[in-house]
Order: C-alpha cells, then structure tokens, then sequence
C-alpha cells in the first residue's frame, strides 16, 4: 500500500504532521531531489521521504552533515532539479558557508531549505532566531503557524524560488513541526523541470568579478521577492477594529484562537506574517489603520522592529508593544496563557482568573542512556581506567547523557563535533592528556577535520569513537559507519565488519594508535584504554556495539535474556546502582532486584558486582 | 464536550498524558485518524523529547477547535491519564468542567528508585491520596481506575492505551457509537493486537459506562 502521502487526491482532508505537510507540498511542486541531515525538530521531513522517495521519483540522501546537504541539493538546483533539504537550526549555522553565497550564486531549479526552530531549547543546546537570515543573507523567509501554512507555503515556495532566482528558508519551529493539523491537498505535479546543466561559467563561479556583479543583481532580486509576497496570501488580516496585533508563527496561531474566543474580532485586526521580507506596502497599510500594535512573536523582537521601522518610515508615531515593551518575554516559546495575558493588557481588559491548585512536588522523568545502552559500558570502563581527574569532553548525541550522575562523562560540550578539538585545546594548555567522546554519526558529520587537526599538532588525546552504527538520538537514521544500511541496493558493499569504514578512516588521517573494541568485552576494552593512557600524541578507541534499541527492531534474535539479583548474596551495597544508572535496576525499601521487562541483559551489571549476585536468567520467557 | 460557537459542530479537547512507552503517541494517532474519518477536524499535538525511554509524555487531540496546537490552562475537556503523577502532571489543563481518568498503577522514576540526589523534586513517589486529592481539588470528575490490571486482563500490558480510549467513549463525551472506534482499531492496530485490543476498549467503555460520567456531575 502506499504511503497516503503519495495519494493523488485533490480536495482531500488530510490530519497530518506539520513535517509531512512540508513533504506533501514539496511533491505536489515537483520536488525532485532531496537531503537532510536528521536532527530535532525536522526529521520527520528526511524520514518521511526516506521511505517514499522511490516510489516519489526524488533522488534521496541522508547527508553527511547540513553543509554537505544544502551544498549537493543546491548544485542538483543549479542543474535545473527542483530540490530541498532539511535540518535543525543549528544546521543552517553549519552550512553557513554555503548558505552566504548561494543567493549571489542564484538558483535554477527552486531550492527550499528547511530549517527548523527549536524555541526554549528542548532538544538542542541554544534557540535562535532564523528569521534574521532574511536580512543578514537575503532570503526569502517563510514563517508559517500550523501544518496547513506548512504545506502551502513550500507548495509555492519552488516557483517562488524559481522566479527569484533565490533560494529560500522553511521555518517552522516545533509546534508546527510536531504537530498534526488538518491539510486538503491539490493536485500531484505532473511535470518535472528538465534536467541540464549548461556551462556559464559566469554565471555560477563567484570570483569577487562576478561576485561584485551578482550582488546587484542580488539586490534586485531581492526586491523582486518582497513585490511577489506582496501578491501573497501569507499575510491574511481578520476583524475590523482599530487595534492591531501582529503575529507570527504560532504566536499568530495562539493570538487568532484568543482573539477567536474573546469575541474581539470587532475591536481588534489581526495581521500574520507569513514570510519575510514583509512587503512594505502591507505592513504601511496595515499600520495606518490602527491607532497601537501589539507584536506577537517567539524569540527576537523581529517583526518588532521592523514594525517601528516601518512606521516611522511613513510618519505614523503609533505605540508598538512586543518585547521590548515587556508585553512577552524575550527568551523562550509563548503559550496561549501568556498570549491571552498580553492581549488583555493590550486591550485594557480585566486581567484573567486563574485558579490556583496546590500540587505535590511531582519528580521529574530525565532522560537517561537506555538499559543496556553500550555508551553506559563505554564510559564506565574508560573512566576505570583514566580515573575521576581527567576531563571528558563530550559531543552531541545520545551519550551526551553521560552529563552528572553517575557516570560523569561529560565535562565540557559545545556543538557537533567540538569534543575533539575543545579535548586538543584543553590538553594543550594543562598538559593533561584528554578524553574526547563522540558517536559514529557525529564523527563523520564533523569530527575528521578535528581529529585530522590534532594529529597534526600531536595533541595529547585520547579520542573515544562510540560507534553503535545509527543516528539514535534524532530517530534511527542510518549513519555512514553502517554502509549497507544507507545504501541497501548498492553493490560496493558486503563488507561484514561495518566498523570497518570507521578504522580506515581513522588510519587515514595519520592515527597510530588506533584500537577497535567490542565494549562488552570488559577485558579488551579496558586494556584499550590503559595502552591509550600511557600512549603519547593523538590516539583512538573504536567501542563498536549496536544501539540497544536499534539491535531488537532490526534483528530477530536481538533480545537478550534478561539478568537477575540472586537475593542471597545481594548486600545492597548499591554500587550497581551508583557508578551505571541503569534504568534496568528498581531499589524497593532497600531491595536490589532487576525489572526483566526493562534489562537489556547487556551483563555490565554483573560485571561491576563484587558479589557475584547478579547472574542471567537461563530461558528467556517470550512475553 | 461542548457545542462549539463557531461552526455549529461539538468541540472536545483531550489530553492524553503518560510516561514513554505507554502508548499516548500510538492512542492520539489512533484518536486523530478516527475524528478524521468522521470528518471532523483534528488538531494534535505531541510533546516528546529525546528518544530515550521513560520521559514524560503528554499529547493533544483537539477535534473542531482552531489553530492552537497548545491548550491554555484549564483547556482539556478530558484528560486520560496513564500513569498518576502523569495525570497530575496536566493539572493546569483541569478545570471544575474537565473529565479526568487516572490509572492507579505508578511507575516510579529511576531517578527516585535509585535514589540519585537530585537538584530539584521530591525524593519519594508522591503518595497516591495527595495527587488525587488535588486532582480532585480542581474538579470533582476524577475517576480512578486500575488500567494497568484491566489491561493485563485483557491480555497484554500493550493495551493499557486503549482501556484509557475505552474510558473515553464509556463517559459519554463522543458523540458516536464506541463501535465505530474499534472499527478504527481493526483498521490501524497492529493485527496481531486486534483482539486484545478490542477487548482492552470494551473493558475501558464498560468501566466509564458504569460510572455514568456525564449524568452524575451534571
Ligand atoms: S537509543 Fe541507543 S544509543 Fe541512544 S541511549 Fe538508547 S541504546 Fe543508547
Ligand atoms: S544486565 Fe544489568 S546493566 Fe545490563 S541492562 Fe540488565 S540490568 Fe541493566
């Protein structure tokens, strides 16, 4: 059966994802080729086309990192493909250099670069606002509030992208990547813009003489966007009265459903903004009709000013209210009380009734490593061997969660791919040798020219590859060190050891010492680490295990027979309990025992136990 | 429920909260696709973080509401709860109006079951009384069920959702027969779950039936 994505149904009401609708719309203009690196909130886009892409008639990848994917995606463009890529925020910082010149550049085919917004950072390690690549790069913008805008903006952001010449940026941010609304789909593309790429070589080589003449052109085109989304309908205004509010993104969601609710509509007129750059015209317009304006906006005051700008621009001397005006705040996502509160203020109306429910103090569920996750097993041993005083620089990926209790793997952490050279800089200036840990997926994405680096100036580091062959965290994408399951078709595999590309690659940049260990051979993996120890310069640990949960989905016989305490020579010591945090062990009125629906029977447990009391149960019962 | 102004049609906000692999993302999709299907119109969100196990878990099904994905305070019309701290977790989505069921069967978090020191929060499981009492305090329609056991009768822990969504209908809030649901459940469900899965759901409706939900706080 086919994914109901793929349905040729015009006129059909569909409830679905607000990534999947970026994906319906893409298709029904024609997408023709496709990238990504996953990463929260937008993988639902890649993944979602990674499993109809064939049928779709998209060319697909799963990129080695953002840089590389808006870099293949923008010269399938150049070569007339209609093209997109996806990614998180911090993604679009990654292909940065890409990004700046490509609008100089131009595009052939429409390009859309989705790059999703991550307001109060809840999945990655800051929130920014995308909105500002509009003005600082020249980029048309688009902004949409639900699963619907989602879909009708990316429909017309190709053509868009095509009479512009300019590539252009998605943002949605997680309340519209995750949430399912209502879509009613057009038509399917029937036609596909023909593929050829003819050479002009000024046209597409930015030397600074042709640069300097595409940045007029550039400028142009730009204002050629602004005339186009002038004739939008991403800028639709509600109600009649003479205060305004402005919003965008789900702010415009939140302020249309209160203003909705309250009856307002009467007093009030509401403006979205769709896209940027916002169309002079009907922002003046929208202004010269009301007498104040709150802005409703999550992360930087940006329609803010360019609303005072505007008016003060066209000699309107109106209050505008936002977050300079401490109507919001300016960090972090709104919700609908918040925005309620605001537009009360605004409107001088009675402040809302809140009724207060006094609550126990409810414990939190943290995220945690998995049971039998091997990064747990990685970090224990190695930090049996170099001890509490070494600094572990961490990386970006499920064994970040190395972070506090117990494990106390993660002492510094910045960004993908940094634990390398923030490890390079650290052992530079102590003297100290330094552990750095980074996952498969991460190493390639970002971790060769850092590691190639520290080769190069003999850095006293000890680099731990935790190679679990998938990109767990963002949702299981396949990751380069596991070659077969990227390219299932291709005939250049059949290479049995996976971990294989991984040892070459770290050979080939100059390592040494490199040593490739199965974690849960306790004893190979723990000498590893003690000859890295006393090593000199650069030298790396491979810890190749399948992810936990990717082991059980993908293999018939994954699952292991879980572990039991042997209550007799259990002395509830509790050291299982302090140096793993396995969420496999439950601590009831000082007993120790396993939950055998949650152990994984990774057998590190047993391992670290001094009493031998912690054995595997013989059979494993099937539930 | 309650008649929604706008378009004439009712109008039911749910929130479905649990802990990571209690099935809420699997019931709000089950949900979701059913309203569709009665063409009605859906709006869903879900609220999960990393991919771990074990975190917190709360999801949205709003049938003919608006745009918000998000609910203001006091917003949920009917919360189901799976898990007890869960269900209190959405206290500021109850109001007096808000129909709550809440399974009785805890899963304690490992931070507390392994006593980790913890920045912040309690250091015990708060006891069962004092989280239904504040649920209680905000509305007088909670109703406490042991879903977990209902579940495990009807043969699989894995249905613990659907006893959740038989509540759901047994309370008399949808404005269709609960037949249609398991339809949906025949359609969507993992065939080799069809069975327990329709008996998990008519336990769930049996239970919230003989409660008379919508009767007795009217
Ligand atoms: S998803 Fe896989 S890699 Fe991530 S914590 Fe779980 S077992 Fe470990
Ligand atoms: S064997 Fe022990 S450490 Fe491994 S998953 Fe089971 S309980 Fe956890």
């Amino acid at each position: 059966m086919s994914h109901p994505v793929l349905k040729d149904a015009p006129g059909a009401s569909v409830c679905m994802l607000g990534n999947h609708a970026i994906v319906r719309g893409a298709l029904e203009a024609g997408l023709q080729f496709f990238s990504c690196y996953p990463g929260t909130p937008s993988s639902e886009v890649g993944d979602l086309l990674a499993q109809i892409s064939k049928p779709a008639g998209v060319l697909f990848e799963y990129s080695i990192n953002e840089k590389v994917a808006v870099e293949v995606a923008f010269a399938a463009s150049l070569t007339g493909a209609r093209s997109m890529c996806s990614m998180k925020h911090l993604g679009l910082n990654y292909a940065g250099d890409p990004i700046s010149t490509m609008p100089y550049v131009g595009v052939e085919g429409g390009m859309v670069v989705v790059s999703a917004g991550d307001p109060s950072a809840i999945t990655s390690p800051n929130e920014q606002d995308q909105r500002h690549f509009s003005r600082f790069l020249y980029y048309p913008v688009f902004d949409p509030a639900t699963p619907a805008d989602a879909y009708r903006m990316t429909r017309y952001a190709f053509e868009f992208s095509e009479k512009t010449r300019l590539p252009v940026i998605m943002r949605p941010t997680t309340r519209v990547c995750h949430t399912s609304g209502m879509v009613e789909y057009g038509p399917l593309s029937e036609t596909r813009n023909e593929i050829r790429f003819t050479k002009n070589p000024p046209r597409y080589v930015p030397i600074p003489v042709n640069a300097r003449r595409m940045r007029r052109e550039l400028i142009d085109r730009f204002a050629l966007a602004e005339e186009l989304l002038g004739r939008s309908d991403f800028f639709p205004r509600h109600g009649s009265g003479t205060m305004g509010v402005i919003g965008s993104g789900v702010g415009y969601a939140y302020a249309s459903e209160i203003l909705n609710e309250l009856g307002l509509f009467d007093r009030v007129s509401l403006l979205q903004i769709g896209a940027y750059p916002i169309p002079e015209t009907i922002l003046s317009e929208f202004l010269a009709s009301v007498e104040s304006v709150l802005v409703v906006e999550e992360l930087t005051p940006y329609v803010e000013e360019i609303v005072s700008l505007n008016a003060f621009r066209h000699g309107r001397s109106i209050p505008v209210y936002g977050k300079n005006s401490g109507h919001f705040p300016v960090e972090f996502e709104y919700d609908p009380d918040m925005v309620e509160d605001a537009i009360r203020k605004f409107l001088q109306l009675e402040p809302r009734t809140v009724v207060e429910v006094a609550l126990p103090e409810l414990p939190p569920r943290p995220p945690v490593l998995c049971s039998g996750c091997p990064h747990r097993t990685s970090f224990y041993l190695a930090r049996k061997v170099f001890g509490k005083n070494t600094v572990y620089v961490n990386d970006i990926g499920c064994y970040t969660l190395g972070y506090g209790e117990p494990l106390h793997s993660c002492d510094v952490l910045l960004c993908m791919g940094s634990s390398i050279s923030q490890a390079s800089g650290i052992a530079r200036t102590t003297g100290k040798r330094t552990v750095a840990y980074i996952g498969d997926s991460t190493f390639f994405h970002s971790g060769l020219p850092p590691l190639a680096n520290a080769v190069q100036a003999n850095d006293d580091i000890t680099v731990v590859i935790l190679n679990n062959y998938i990109t767990a965290m963002t949702g299981f994408q396949p990751s380069f060190s596991a070659w077969d399951s990227q390219y299932p078709d291709s005939s250049n595999n059949g290479q049995k050891d996976r971990g294989i590309v991984l040892l070459d690659a770290v050979k080939g940049l100059g390592v040494k010492e490199v040593f490739s260990v199965d974690p849960f051979d306790e004893a190979q993996t723990l000498d590893a680490f003690k000859k890295a120890k006393s090593g000199k310069g650069v030298n790396v640990v491979i810890c190749n295990s399948p992810c936990a949960v990717h082991r059980v989905r993908v293999e018939p016989d994954g699952n292991r027979a879980p572990y039991i305490i042997d209550q007799d020579k259990c002395n509830a010591c509790s050291l299982c309990v302090r140096v793993l945090g396995c969420p496999g062990i439950v601590v009831e009125d000082g007993v120790y025992f396993i939950d055998a629906s949650m152990c994984d029977g990774c057998d590190l447990c047993a391992y670290v136990c001094n009493r031998d009391a912690i054995h595997q149960v013989e059979v494993r019962e099937h539930a | 429920m309650h008649d929604n102004p706008k378009n004439g049609d009712f109008l039911l906000r749910i929130l479905l909260a649990g802990t990571g692999g209690q099935g809420v993302i699997t019931a709000a999709r089950l949900l979701s696709e059913y309203f569709v299907r009665k063409g009605d119109q859906v709006l869903s969100a879900q609220l999960h973080g990393m991919a771990q196990r074990g975190g917190a878990v709360q999801s949205t099904v709003c049938v003919n509401s608006g745009i918000s994905p998000a609910l203001p305070r006091g917003g949920a019309d009917v919360v189901l709860g799976c898990e007890p701290v869960e269900a209190a977790r959405a206290l500021p989505y109850v109001s007096a109006d808000t129909i709550v069921f809440v399974n009785t069967a805890p899963i304690v978090p490992f931070v507390l079951s392994q006593n980790y020191v913890l920045e912040s929060g309690p250091s015990e499981y708060p006891g069962l009384h004092a989280l239904e009492k504040s649920l209680r305090a905000a509305t007088l329609r909670v109703f406490p069920l042991d879903a977990t056991k209902i579940a495990q009768d009807a043969g699989s822990l894995k249905t613990l959702n659907v006893v959740m969504l038989g509540c759901l209908f047994g309370s008399g809030v949808v404005p269709y027969p609960s037949q249609d649901f398991i339809d949906t459940i025949m359609v969507l469900a993992p065939p080799n779950l069809a069975e327990t899965n329709t008996a998990a759901f008519k336990m769930g409706v049996e239970f919230a039936e003989s409660l008379n939900v919508v009767e007795q706080v009217s």
